[in-house]
């Protein structure tokens, strides 16, 4: 899901911005005004949405706003392009991890129900390091290795208590960025498992379906929204929105520091890195958020949802289409579909749905791969006929 | 996270702590430590906090190699000895190899 922040000038001293989030099944919130201060509330999302936002800095004078504002889009969309290709190599991380777990480890193409209520009932008591240990125990049984549960449990440890600290307190960008792409392939990955087949393709589907969008677009367009006022209340406190839930990728310091006019709306509170630099933002579902006194970064953000659903359209064809024509096509079309959505938003500088598009296109070419595209090149390479 | 950011206190002060949350059995945070405050500590040109710096981004190097090694040592131990242990061996193991060892 994208959705568009894009700042006005229409108060001289206050930053303004339009924020568009979407919150697909959450109750109306009381009406709320950019300007003044409102309470924030935390409601639970269980869409993913991305905004993208290409808010230059502050305007000057009101002969040069125009000549600044043209300057400035250019900016705006050259740093989107930018921002796009970085938002390419962590996607396709996620996709390989799933994948090349999928293909090595027997164990997610096995339909046996036993595993996991072993699996659950083993480690009820740890939901996080549930999984983390599932996989892990698999990995050393698909190399036929012996631990010891000594080893096991420091590694477990390790990687559960690091990644705690790099993410929700202060630790190195990449990673963070590292830690992020491990645990959206993990939750992947338990999606792909452990739901019933049919499940997951419902669930990825309903994110096409044309009311999903509607309601988006409502959502997105209209100034009420939790999840707007989530992000504009992390902004004004100064914090990082949901660490937990959102990729951050590269900080623009340089860009901001050289534009002056941002020293007048500084005393506004809203980090000023934030204005200069278009980033792409996405809200998750599940999950607490988390108050962080962090000053927010820079740069393209994308929330770890988007991550999820598109490595598990991706696993979910690499486990049961068991051929890489069909795993490829998907990857391709999710690209595709995030690259034009990421297009679409850069140009319209409006909030647009963007998980149904990536994963309508990624739907579309699995099963159009898979019943068409698929007998034909078994029957031409039976016949021998080479393209 | 971006140190350039940061002031040299505040620099110092995530070191510190990094260095002091390593001793709760967490060699992977030393590492994380070494990596990254090895620019910090030895190749920016000096600052005051630097030599303290250097001090902890040290100790966490030396904490590292140390867990390295008594790590290594056991795991050699382990797979080397797991079969004549019996029953002892079994259930210190997580997984089991199937065929003869």
């Amino acid at each position: 899901m994208f959705a568009a922040m894009s700042a006005s000038d229409s108060d001289e001293e206050l930053y303004n911005e339009r924020t568009a989030l979407v919150p697909s099944e959450n109750p109306a919130v009381p009406s709320y005004i950019p300007d003044l201060d409102h309470s924030p509330t935390e409601d639970s999302h269980s869409k993913a949405v991305i905004c993208l936002r290409t808010r230059p800095g502050g305007g000057g004078g009101l002969d040069q706003e125009a000549e600044l504002e043209e300057e400035e889009e250019e900016l705006s969309l050259k740093y989107g392009a930018k921002h796009v290709i970085m938002l390419f190599v962590p996607v396709t991380l996620c996709m390989v991890v799933v994948v090349t777990t999928i293909k090595s480890i027997g164990f997610y193409s096995e339909k046996t129900t036993q595993r996991i209520t072993v699996c659950i009932s083993k480690y009820r008591s740890i939901p996080g390091l549930f999984s983390a240990s599932c996989i892990v125990r698999e990995v050393f049984k698909t190399y036929n290795l012996a631990v010891d549960y000594l080893t096991v449990a420091m590694i477990i440890w390790n990687f559960g208590a690091v990644g705690m600290v790099c993410i929700h307190w202060k630790g190195p960008l990449q990673l963070q960025q590292a830690y992020l792409i491990v645990i959206s392939a993990l939750m992947a990955l338990v999606f792909i498992k452990y739901l019933p087949e049919w499940s997951t393709w419902s669930i990825l589907f309903l994110f096409t379906l044309p009311s999903c969008l509607a309601a988006d677009l409502v959502a997105v367009l209209s100034p009420k929204g939790p999840l707007r006022m989530l992000v504009e209340t992390a902004q004004e406190r100064n914090e990082p929105i949901f660490p937990a839930l959102i990729y951050s990728s590269a900080m623009m310091w340089t860009v901001t520091m050289a534009n002056p006019s941002d020293a007048q709306h500084s005393d506004t509170g809203q980090p000023s890195h934030l204005r200069n630099v278009p980033f792409i933002c996405s809200l998750v579902d599940d999950d607490d958020d988390d108050d962080n006194d962090d000053v927010s970064t820079g740069g393209v953000k994308l929330g770890l949802g988007d991550f999820i659903f598109y490595s598990v359209l991706v696993g979910k064809a690499a486990a049961t289409g068991g051929d890489w024509n069909t795993t490829l096509a998907c990857f391709v079309a999710i690209l595709i579909g995030l690259c034009l959505t990421l297009l679409l938003l850069a140009i319209f500088k409006k909030a647009l749905p963007a998980l149904p598009i990536s994963i309508t296109f990624g739907l579309i070419f699995y099963f159009s791969t898979d019943f068409l595209v698929q007998p034909f090149m078994d029957s031409l390479a039976n016949h021998q006929f080479y393209i | 996270m971006n140190l350039e950011r940061l002031p040299n206190e505040e620099k110092l002060s995530l070191c510190r702590k990094y260095y002091l949350g390593g001793f709760a059995l967490l060699p992977f945070l030393w590492l994380v430590n070494v990596v990254w405050f090895f620019k910090e500590a030895f190749v920016k040109p000096p600052f005051t906090e630097q030599t303290l710096i250097k001090t902890y981004v040290k100790r966490s190097a030396l904490g590292l190699s140390f867990w390295v090694a008594v790590l290594t040592t056991w795991i050699t131990i382990y797979q080397h000895y797991r079969s004549q242990w019996g029953e002892v061996g079994d259930r210190l193991s997580f997984t089991i190899p199937l065929g003869t060892p």
